[in-house]
Protein backbone atom coordinates (compact mmCIF):
# COMPACT_ATOMS: atom_id res chain seq x y z
CA UNK A 1 0.00 0.00 0.00
CA UNK A 2 1.59 3.33 -1.06
CA UNK A 3 1.79 5.93 1.63
CA UNK A 4 -1.06 8.53 1.32
CA UNK A 5 -1.49 11.63 0.09
CA UNK A 6 -0.22 14.58 1.97
CA UNK A 7 -2.76 17.55 1.12
CA UNK A 8 -1.19 20.72 -0.03
CA UNK A 9 -1.45 23.57 2.58
CA UNK A 10 -4.14 26.44 2.18
CA UNK A 11 -6.42 23.86 1.85
CA UNK A 12 -10.42 25.63 2.69
CA UNK A 13 -12.88 23.92 3.60
CA UNK A 14 -16.65 24.32 2.76
CA UNK A 15 -17.73 21.87 5.61
CA UNK A 16 -15.96 20.22 8.47
CA UNK A 17 -17.06 16.69 9.40
CA UNK A 18 -15.85 15.44 13.34
CA UNK A 19 -15.67 11.55 13.25
CA UNK A 20 -12.79 12.07 16.08
CA UNK A 21 -12.64 8.47 18.80
CA UNK A 22 -15.18 6.35 15.71
CA UNK A 23 -14.01 2.94 14.67
CA UNK A 24 -14.89 1.60 11.00
CA UNK A 25 -17.16 1.59 9.16
CA UNK A 26 -18.85 4.93 10.87
CA UNK A 27 -15.93 7.27 9.51
CA UNK A 28 -16.33 5.97 6.03
CA UNK A 29 -20.85 5.91 6.34
CA UNK A 30 -20.36 10.00 7.84
CA UNK A 31 -18.21 11.03 5.13
CA UNK A 32 -20.42 9.24 2.28
CA UNK A 33 -23.46 11.08 3.76
CA UNK A 34 -21.83 14.02 4.37
CA UNK A 35 -20.89 14.55 0.49
CA UNK A 36 -24.04 14.06 -0.37
CA UNK A 37 -25.45 17.58 0.51
CA UNK A 38 -22.49 18.98 -1.02
CA UNK A 39 -22.35 20.87 -4.21
CA UNK A 40 -20.11 19.49 -6.67
CA UNK A 41 -16.14 21.10 -6.28
CA UNK A 42 -17.12 22.05 -2.64
CA UNK A 43 -14.86 20.56 -0.40
CA UNK A 44 -15.08 18.08 2.99
CA UNK A 45 -12.80 18.14 5.48
CA UNK A 46 -12.68 15.01 7.81
CA UNK A 47 -11.40 14.71 11.18
CA UNK A 48 -10.57 11.02 12.30
CA UNK A 49 -8.94 9.15 14.67
CA UNK A 50 -9.20 5.54 13.21
CA UNK A 51 -5.86 4.02 11.15
CA UNK A 52 -8.70 2.28 9.10
CA UNK A 53 -9.33 5.35 7.06
CA UNK A 54 -5.94 6.24 5.98
CA UNK A 55 -6.88 3.25 3.55
CA UNK A 56 -10.89 3.74 3.58
CA UNK A 57 -11.03 7.48 2.48
CA UNK A 58 -8.65 7.51 -0.32
CA UNK A 59 -10.08 3.91 -1.39
CA UNK A 60 -13.95 5.48 -1.59
CA UNK A 61 -13.05 8.46 -3.31
CA UNK A 62 -11.57 6.98 -6.07
CA UNK A 63 -14.30 4.37 -6.73
CA UNK A 64 -16.90 7.29 -6.24
CA UNK A 65 -15.88 9.85 -8.43
CA UNK A 66 -14.40 12.14 -5.42
CA UNK A 67 -10.86 13.68 -5.60
CA UNK A 68 -9.06 13.20 -2.30
CA UNK A 69 -7.07 15.84 -1.71
CA UNK A 70 -4.88 14.49 0.69
CA UNK A 71 -4.56 13.98 4.73
CA UNK A 72 -2.96 15.78 7.28
CA UNK A 73 -2.04 14.87 10.80
CA UNK A 74 -2.76 17.44 13.62
CA UNK A 75 -2.03 16.76 17.03
CA UNK A 76 -3.98 13.58 18.03
CA UNK A 77 -6.20 13.25 14.83
CA UNK A 78 -6.03 13.02 11.11
CA UNK A 79 -7.84 15.65 8.87
CA UNK A 80 -8.92 14.13 5.26
CA UNK A 81 -9.87 16.62 2.46
CA UNK A 82 -12.44 15.66 -0.50
CA UNK A 83 -13.70 17.80 -3.39
CA UNK A 84 -16.95 16.32 -4.26
CA UNK A 85 -17.06 15.18 -7.90
CA UNK B 1 26.77 2.51 3.73
CA UNK B 2 24.06 5.77 3.46
CA UNK B 3 22.52 3.02 0.47
CA UNK B 4 22.46 0.35 3.51
CA UNK B 5 21.23 2.20 6.14
CA UNK B 6 18.27 3.32 3.33
CA UNK B 7 17.70 -0.30 2.51
CA UNK B 8 16.91 -0.84 6.13
CA UNK B 9 14.38 2.00 6.67
CA UNK B 10 13.00 0.93 3.48
CA UNK B 11 11.96 -2.02 4.65
CA UNK B 12 11.25 -1.01 7.89
CA UNK B 13 8.77 0.55 6.31
CA UNK B 14 7.19 -2.18 4.39
CA UNK B 15 7.45 -4.53 7.12
CA UNK B 16 6.15 -3.10 9.93
CA UNK B 17 4.52 0.52 9.13
CA UNK B 18 3.01 0.43 6.11
CA UNK B 19 -0.12 -1.07 5.35
CA UNK B 20 -0.42 -4.86 3.76
CA UNK B 21 -2.50 -6.09 0.67
CA UNK B 22 -6.21 -7.97 2.05
CA UNK B 23 -4.72 -10.58 -0.20
CA UNK B 24 -1.45 -10.56 1.40
CA UNK B 25 -3.06 -10.72 5.02
CA UNK B 26 -5.88 -13.05 3.70
CA UNK B 27 -2.91 -15.78 2.45
CA UNK B 28 -0.30 -15.50 5.34
CA UNK B 29 -3.49 -15.36 7.93
CA UNK B 30 -4.20 -18.96 6.28
CA UNK B 31 -0.89 -19.94 6.17
CA UNK B 32 -0.42 -19.26 10.08
CA UNK B 33 -3.76 -20.57 10.93
CA UNK B 34 -3.02 -23.56 8.95
CA UNK B 35 0.75 -23.66 11.24
CA UNK B 36 -1.29 -23.53 14.48
CA UNK B 37 -3.66 -26.43 13.58
CA UNK B 38 -0.50 -28.68 12.87
CA UNK B 39 1.00 -27.53 15.45
CA UNK B 40 -1.70 -28.57 18.12
CA UNK B 41 -5.10 -27.30 17.32
CA UNK B 42 -7.90 -25.16 15.24
CA UNK B 43 -7.35 -21.31 15.79
CA UNK B 44 -10.59 -19.96 17.69
CA UNK B 45 -11.78 -16.78 19.47
CA UNK B 46 -14.54 -17.19 21.41
CA UNK B 47 -13.47 -20.08 23.70
CA UNK B 48 -10.73 -18.01 24.89
CA UNK B 49 -12.83 -15.17 25.92
CA UNK B 50 -15.63 -17.10 27.34
CA UNK B 51 -12.86 -18.59 29.73
CA UNK B 52 -12.25 -14.93 31.32
CA UNK B 53 -15.83 -14.36 31.27
CA UNK B 54 -15.86 -17.87 33.43
CA UNK B 55 -13.61 -16.34 35.94
CA UNK B 56 -15.51 -13.19 36.71
CA UNK B 57 -18.79 -15.28 37.14
CA UNK B 58 -16.88 -17.90 39.06
CA UNK B 59 -15.15 -14.76 41.47
CA UNK B 60 -18.46 -13.73 42.31
CA UNK B 61 -19.97 -17.28 43.18
CA UNK B 62 -22.31 -17.15 40.04
CA UNK B 63 -20.41 -20.19 39.07
CA UNK B 64 -19.92 -23.31 41.23
CA UNK B 65 -16.64 -24.82 38.87
CA UNK B 66 -13.04 -22.98 38.96
CA UNK B 67 -12.54 -22.98 35.15
CA UNK B 68 -9.18 -23.54 33.90
CA UNK B 69 -6.24 -21.36 33.91
CA UNK B 70 -6.45 -18.67 31.66
CA UNK B 71 -2.54 -18.92 31.21
CA UNK B 72 -2.51 -22.99 30.67
CA UNK B 73 -5.74 -22.87 28.56
CA UNK B 74 -5.13 -23.01 25.06
CA UNK B 75 -8.19 -21.28 23.77
CA UNK B 76 -7.05 -18.48 26.49
CA UNK B 77 -3.15 -18.74 25.41
CA UNK B 78 -4.57 -17.91 21.47
CA UNK B 79 -6.14 -14.76 22.26
CA UNK B 80 -3.44 -13.77 24.35
CA UNK B 81 -1.13 -14.10 21.67
CA UNK B 82 -3.12 -12.65 19.14
CA UNK B 83 -3.68 -9.66 20.91
CA UNK B 84 -0.07 -9.73 21.52
CA UNK B 85 0.90 -9.79 18.23
CA UNK B 86 -1.02 -7.49 16.66
CA UNK B 87 -0.53 -4.64 20.01
CA UNK B 88 3.24 -5.36 18.35
CA UNK B 89 2.24 -4.34 15.14
CA UNK B 90 0.06 -1.50 16.17
CA UNK B 91 2.68 0.21 18.38
CA UNK B 92 5.74 -0.31 15.59
CA UNK B 93 3.32 1.39 13.11
CA UNK B 94 2.64 4.08 15.80
CA UNK B 95 -1.39 3.68 15.19
CA UNK B 96 -1.91 2.46 18.72
CA UNK B 97 -4.19 4.77 20.47
CA UNK B 98 -6.75 5.12 23.12
CA UNK B 99 -9.63 5.94 21.11
CA UNK B 100 -12.71 7.07 23.04
CA UNK B 101 -15.85 7.41 21.05
CA UNK B 102 -18.90 9.53 21.07
CA UNK B 103 -21.31 8.65 23.86
CA UNK B 104 -23.80 6.63 21.63
CA UNK B 105 -21.11 4.47 20.63
CA UNK B 106 -20.93 2.95 24.45
CA UNK B 107 -24.10 1.30 24.31
CA UNK B 108 -23.95 0.40 20.84
CA UNK B 109 -21.19 -1.63 22.39
CA UNK B 110 -22.87 -3.11 24.87
CA UNK B 111 -25.93 -4.07 23.27
CA UNK B 112 -23.63 -4.79 20.23
CA UNK B 113 -21.36 -7.22 22.28
CA UNK B 114 -24.01 -8.95 24.16
CA UNK B 115 -25.81 -9.95 21.11
CA UNK B 116 -22.60 -11.36 19.58
CA UNK B 117 -22.76 -13.83 22.47
CA UNK B 118 -26.14 -14.97 21.80
CA UNK B 119 -25.06 -15.62 18.12
CA UNK B 120 -21.48 -16.90 18.42
CA UNK B 121 -23.32 -19.09 21.91
CA UNK B 122 -25.56 -20.13 18.93
CA UNK B 123 -23.74 -21.19 16.31
CA UNK B 124 -20.69 -21.99 18.70
CA UNK B 125 -18.32 -20.04 17.57
CA UNK B 126 -17.50 -16.04 16.07
CA UNK B 127 -17.12 -15.66 12.50
CA UNK B 128 -13.67 -17.48 12.97
CA UNK B 129 -14.66 -20.56 14.84
CA UNK B 130 -18.04 -20.80 13.06
CA UNK B 131 -17.43 -19.71 9.75
CA UNK B 132 -13.79 -19.02 8.76
CA UNK B 133 -11.96 -22.05 9.94
CA UNK B 134 -15.15 -24.11 10.48
CA UNK B 135 -15.01 -24.28 6.37
CA UNK B 136 -11.17 -24.80 6.85
CA UNK B 137 -12.19 -28.01 8.82
CA UNK B 138 -14.45 -28.98 6.12
CA UNK B 139 -17.60 -28.27 8.44
CA UNK B 140 -20.98 -27.99 6.31
CA UNK B 141 -22.12 -25.26 9.44
CA UNK B 142 -19.26 -23.22 8.06
CA UNK B 143 -21.81 -22.30 4.98
CA UNK B 144 -24.54 -22.09 6.82
CA UNK B 145 -23.11 -19.49 9.13
CA UNK B 146 -22.11 -17.38 6.01
CA UNK B 147 -26.14 -17.14 4.48
CA UNK B 148 -26.72 -16.43 8.30
CA UNK B 149 -24.12 -13.98 8.74
CA UNK B 150 -24.72 -12.08 4.88
CA UNK B 151 -28.29 -11.88 5.31
CA UNK B 152 -27.67 -10.30 9.37
CA UNK B 153 -25.07 -7.88 7.70
CA UNK B 154 -27.69 -6.26 5.57
CA UNK B 155 -29.98 -6.01 8.22
CA UNK B 156 -27.03 -4.40 10.49
CA UNK B 157 -26.36 -1.82 7.71
CA UNK B 158 -30.05 -0.67 7.08
CA UNK B 159 -29.70 0.21 11.07
CA UNK B 160 -26.43 2.25 10.58
CA UNK B 161 -28.38 4.18 7.99
CA UNK B 162 -31.27 4.71 9.83
CA UNK B 163 -28.90 5.39 12.63
CA UNK B 164 -26.78 8.25 10.64
CA UNK B 165 -30.15 10.21 9.86
CA UNK B 166 -31.57 9.77 13.63
CA UNK B 167 -28.29 10.00 16.06
CA UNK B 168 -25.73 11.94 14.24
CA UNK B 169 -23.14 11.88 17.22
CA UNK B 170 -19.41 13.88 17.14
CA UNK B 171 -17.16 14.73 20.25
CA UNK B 172 -14.74 11.49 20.63
CA UNK B 173 -11.34 11.37 21.01
CA UNK B 174 -7.63 9.99 20.95
CA UNK B 175 -5.16 9.89 23.55
CA UNK B 176 -1.96 9.01 21.27
CA UNK B 177 1.14 6.93 21.76
CA UNK B 178 2.74 7.83 18.71
CA UNK B 179 6.11 9.43 19.93
CA UNK B 180 7.12 6.28 22.22
CA UNK B 181 4.84 3.34 19.55
CA UNK B 182 7.91 2.40 18.82
CA UNK B 183 10.21 1.30 21.39
CA UNK B 184 6.95 -0.21 23.32
CA UNK B 185 6.46 -2.49 20.48
CA UNK B 186 9.68 -3.89 21.10
CA UNK B 187 9.29 -3.91 24.35
CA UNK B 188 6.71 -6.29 23.70
CA UNK B 189 8.39 -8.22 20.69
CA UNK B 190 11.16 -8.79 23.32
CA UNK B 191 8.24 -10.11 25.95
CA UNK B 192 7.11 -12.51 23.36
CA UNK B 193 9.85 -14.53 22.86
CA UNK B 194 10.80 -14.36 27.10
CA UNK B 195 6.83 -15.62 27.15
CA UNK B 196 7.31 -18.23 24.61
CA UNK B 197 10.66 -19.43 26.21
CA UNK B 198 9.35 -18.93 29.73
CA UNK B 199 6.34 -21.61 28.39
CA UNK B 200 8.54 -23.50 26.88
CA UNK B 201 10.85 -24.52 29.83
CA UNK B 202 7.94 -24.89 32.40
CA UNK B 203 6.74 -27.67 34.15
CA UNK B 204 3.07 -27.43 33.38
CA UNK B 205 1.27 -29.76 31.46
CA UNK B 206 1.47 -28.94 28.03
CA UNK B 207 3.84 -26.19 28.22
CA UNK B 208 5.36 -26.40 25.01
CA UNK B 209 2.34 -26.62 23.57
CA UNK B 210 1.32 -23.64 24.79
CA UNK B 211 4.38 -21.65 24.01
CA UNK B 212 3.90 -22.49 20.14
CA UNK B 213 0.29 -21.46 20.44
CA UNK B 214 1.20 -18.39 21.51
CA UNK B 215 3.93 -17.36 19.22
CA UNK B 216 2.11 -18.73 16.57
CA UNK B 217 -1.24 -16.92 17.39
CA UNK B 218 1.58 -13.59 17.77
CA UNK B 219 1.98 -14.34 14.03
CA UNK B 220 -1.82 -14.56 13.30
CA UNK B 221 -1.95 -10.88 15.03
CA UNK B 222 0.58 -9.52 13.37
CA UNK B 223 -0.45 -9.88 9.96
CA UNK B 224 -4.27 -9.72 10.72
CA UNK B 225 -3.08 -6.03 11.88
CA UNK B 226 -0.69 -5.06 9.41
CA UNK B 227 -3.27 -5.97 6.82
CA UNK B 228 -6.15 -4.82 8.70
CA UNK B 229 -7.65 -8.13 7.49
CA UNK B 230 -11.59 -7.71 8.31
CA UNK B 231 -13.87 -10.18 8.12
CA UNK B 232 -16.71 -7.82 8.43
CA UNK B 233 -15.51 -5.38 5.81
CA UNK B 234 -15.61 -8.64 3.41
CA UNK B 235 -19.22 -9.12 3.71
CA UNK B 236 -19.94 -5.46 4.89
CA UNK B 237 -18.57 -3.29 1.85
CA UNK B 238 -19.75 -5.30 -1.09
CA UNK B 239 -23.11 -3.68 0.35
CA UNK B 240 -22.18 -0.78 1.19
CA UNK B 241 -19.13 0.80 -1.52
CA UNK B 242 -19.22 -2.07 -3.48
CA UNK B 243 -15.44 -2.33 -2.37
CA UNK B 244 -14.99 -6.09 -2.69
CA UNK B 245 -11.15 -6.45 -2.12
CA UNK B 246 -11.42 -7.56 1.55
CA UNK B 247 -14.53 -9.98 0.33
CA UNK B 248 -11.85 -11.59 -2.00
CA UNK B 249 -9.30 -11.86 -0.17
CA UNK B 250 -11.46 -13.55 2.48
CA UNK B 251 -12.26 -16.38 0.02
CA UNK B 252 -8.74 -16.78 -1.58
CA UNK B 253 -7.69 -17.39 2.31
CA UNK B 254 -10.15 -19.68 2.86
CA UNK B 255 -9.66 -21.88 0.24
CA UNK B 256 -6.11 -21.82 1.06
CA UNK B 257 -6.72 -23.40 4.45
CA UNK B 258 -8.99 -25.60 3.98
CA UNK B 259 -6.54 -27.24 1.78
CA UNK B 260 -4.14 -26.93 4.05
CA UNK B 261 -6.58 -28.62 7.30
CA UNK B 262 -7.31 -30.98 4.38
CA UNK B 263 -4.11 -32.70 4.58
CA UNK B 264 -3.58 -32.33 8.18
CA UNK B 265 -6.86 -34.82 8.29
CA UNK B 266 -6.44 -36.71 5.45
CA UNK B 267 -2.87 -37.87 6.83
CA UNK B 268 -4.83 -38.40 10.19
CA UNK B 269 -2.33 -35.54 11.68
CA UNK B 270 -5.72 -34.22 13.46
CA UNK B 271 -9.15 -35.74 14.23
CA UNK B 272 -11.97 -35.56 11.38
CA UNK B 273 -14.19 -34.29 13.46
CA UNK B 274 -11.91 -31.35 14.94
CA UNK B 275 -14.09 -28.07 14.58
CA UNK B 276 -16.88 -30.03 13.32
CA UNK B 277 -19.62 -28.71 15.73
CA UNK B 278 -23.46 -29.69 15.48
CA UNK B 279 -24.68 -26.28 14.55
CA UNK B 280 -26.18 -27.66 10.87
CA UNK B 281 -29.36 -26.61 11.25
CA UNK B 282 -30.95 -23.38 13.20
CA UNK B 283 -27.65 -22.55 15.29
CA UNK B 284 -25.46 -21.67 12.75
CA UNK B 285 -28.20 -20.12 10.50
CA UNK B 286 -29.10 -18.03 13.24
CA UNK B 287 -26.68 -17.77 15.63
CA UNK B 288 -25.25 -16.10 11.85
CA UNK B 289 -27.68 -13.66 11.16
CA UNK B 290 -27.81 -12.51 14.65
CA UNK B 291 -23.50 -12.04 14.66
CA UNK B 292 -23.33 -10.84 11.60
CA UNK B 293 -26.08 -7.78 12.15
CA UNK B 294 -24.26 -7.34 15.64
CA UNK B 295 -20.74 -7.16 14.38
CA UNK B 296 -21.61 -4.49 11.27
CA UNK B 297 -22.51 -2.16 14.28
CA UNK B 298 -19.95 -3.08 16.37
CA UNK B 299 -17.39 -2.32 14.03
CA UNK B 300 -15.38 -5.58 14.47
CA UNK B 301 -16.18 -9.57 14.00
CA UNK B 302 -14.88 -11.65 16.53
CA UNK B 303 -11.36 -11.24 15.35
CA UNK B 304 -11.49 -7.67 13.72
CA UNK B 305 -13.05 -6.67 17.34
CA UNK B 306 -10.20 -8.48 19.51
CA UNK B 307 -6.98 -6.35 17.20
CA UNK B 308 -8.95 -3.22 17.37
CA UNK B 309 -8.75 -3.86 21.00
CA UNK B 310 -4.93 -4.35 20.67
CA UNK B 311 -4.70 -1.12 18.82
CA UNK B 312 -6.74 0.93 21.36
CA UNK B 313 -10.28 1.30 20.36
CA UNK B 314 -12.58 1.46 23.64
CA UNK B 315 -15.57 0.99 21.93
CA UNK B 316 -14.28 -2.66 20.86
CA UNK B 317 -12.86 -2.87 24.49
CA UNK B 318 -16.48 -2.66 25.39
CA UNK B 319 -17.72 -5.10 22.92
CA UNK B 320 -15.28 -7.88 23.93
CA UNK B 321 -16.45 -7.25 27.73
CA UNK B 322 -20.18 -8.02 26.95
CA UNK B 323 -19.55 -10.68 24.54
CA UNK B 324 -17.70 -12.88 26.82
CA UNK B 325 -19.93 -12.60 29.54
CA UNK B 326 -23.22 -12.58 27.45
CA UNK B 327 -21.49 -15.78 25.56
CA UNK B 328 -20.39 -17.25 28.92
CA UNK B 329 -23.89 -17.29 30.60
CA UNK B 330 -25.69 -18.46 27.49
CA UNK B 331 -23.43 -21.47 27.32
CA UNK B 332 -23.87 -21.81 30.74
CA UNK B 333 -27.51 -22.15 30.74
CA UNK B 334 -27.02 -24.42 27.52
CA UNK B 335 -24.80 -26.64 29.45
CA UNK B 336 -27.51 -26.67 32.57
CA UNK B 337 -30.21 -27.58 29.67
CA UNK B 338 -28.51 -29.62 27.62
CA UNK B 339 -29.46 -27.98 24.30
CA UNK B 340 -26.03 -28.79 22.56
CA UNK B 341 -26.18 -32.42 23.56
CA UNK B 342 -30.19 -32.39 22.67
CA UNK B 343 -29.43 -31.30 19.15
CA UNK B 344 -31.02 -28.33 19.09
CA UNK B 345 -28.65 -26.02 17.73
CA UNK B 346 -28.51 -29.03 14.61
CA UNK B 347 -26.42 -31.71 13.48
CA UNK B 348 -22.38 -32.16 13.07
CA UNK B 349 -21.59 -32.83 9.05
CA UNK B 350 -18.29 -33.16 8.01
CA UNK B 351 -18.85 -33.01 4.28
CA UNK B 352 -16.36 -35.44 3.32
CA UNK B 353 -18.19 -37.76 5.06
CA UNK B 354 -20.56 -37.22 2.08
CA UNK B 355 -18.59 -36.13 -0.46
CA UNK B 356 -14.85 -37.53 -0.06
CA UNK B 357 -12.25 -34.79 0.80
CA UNK B 358 -12.27 -33.73 -3.05
CA UNK B 359 -15.78 -33.45 -3.36
CA UNK B 360 -15.77 -31.37 -0.61
CA UNK B 361 -12.61 -28.87 -1.33
CA UNK B 362 -14.42 -29.13 -5.00
CA UNK B 363 -17.36 -27.37 -3.36
CA UNK B 364 -15.70 -24.97 -1.39
CA UNK B 365 -13.22 -23.81 -4.08
CA UNK B 366 -16.52 -23.30 -6.04
CA UNK B 367 -18.85 -21.63 -3.74
CA UNK B 368 -15.61 -19.19 -2.67
CA UNK B 369 -15.11 -18.52 -6.40
CA UNK B 370 -18.36 -17.91 -7.61
CA UNK B 371 -18.99 -15.25 -4.47
CA UNK B 372 -15.80 -13.87 -5.62
CA UNK B 373 -17.20 -13.11 -9.17
CA UNK B 374 -20.20 -12.13 -8.18
CA UNK B 375 -18.95 -9.06 -5.65
CA UNK B 376 -15.92 -8.62 -8.54
CA UNK B 377 -18.82 -7.90 -10.98
CA UNK B 378 -20.55 -5.67 -7.77
CA UNK B 379 -17.73 -3.69 -8.15
CA UNK B 380 -18.67 -2.09 -11.25
CA UNK B 381 -22.31 -2.85 -11.33
CA UNK B 382 -23.37 -1.53 -7.27
CA UNK B 383 -26.50 -3.94 -8.19
CA UNK B 384 -25.85 -4.87 -4.41
CA UNK B 385 -25.45 -1.87 -2.61
CA UNK B 386 -27.72 -0.80 -0.10
CA UNK B 387 -28.61 3.19 -1.30
CA UNK B 388 -28.35 5.55 1.91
Amino acid sequence: MADVKVAPEGIKADVTLDCKGLSCPMPLLKTKKAIQKLEKGQILEVLGTDPGSKNDIPGWCERSGHEFLGMKEESGYFVFYIKKG
Amino acid sequence: MSDFKEAISRNWRSFAVSTWSPMMGGIMLALFAIFLEAWYRPWGIVGGIRNWADWFFYGIGFYDEAPPHPLEFSSSVLNIGYIWGAAISAFFAREFGLRFPPKIEYIKAIVTGILMGLGSALAMGCNVGGFYVALHNLAANGFLMAVGLVFGVILGVKYLYWELEHFPSSGGFEISFKKVGPYIGFLLLVGLIVATYAYFNSDIDNGEILGGCLIITAGIGYVIHRSRFCMVNGFREPFVTGEATMGKAVMISIILGAIGVSILKYQEIRPEMVYVTPTFGLGALLGGFIFGAAMVVAGGCGSGALWRVAEGQIKLWVVIIFFALSNSLIRHYFAEYEVIENGYLGKAIFMPEYLGYGGTLFLITFICVLWYVIIDWNEDSNKFVIEM
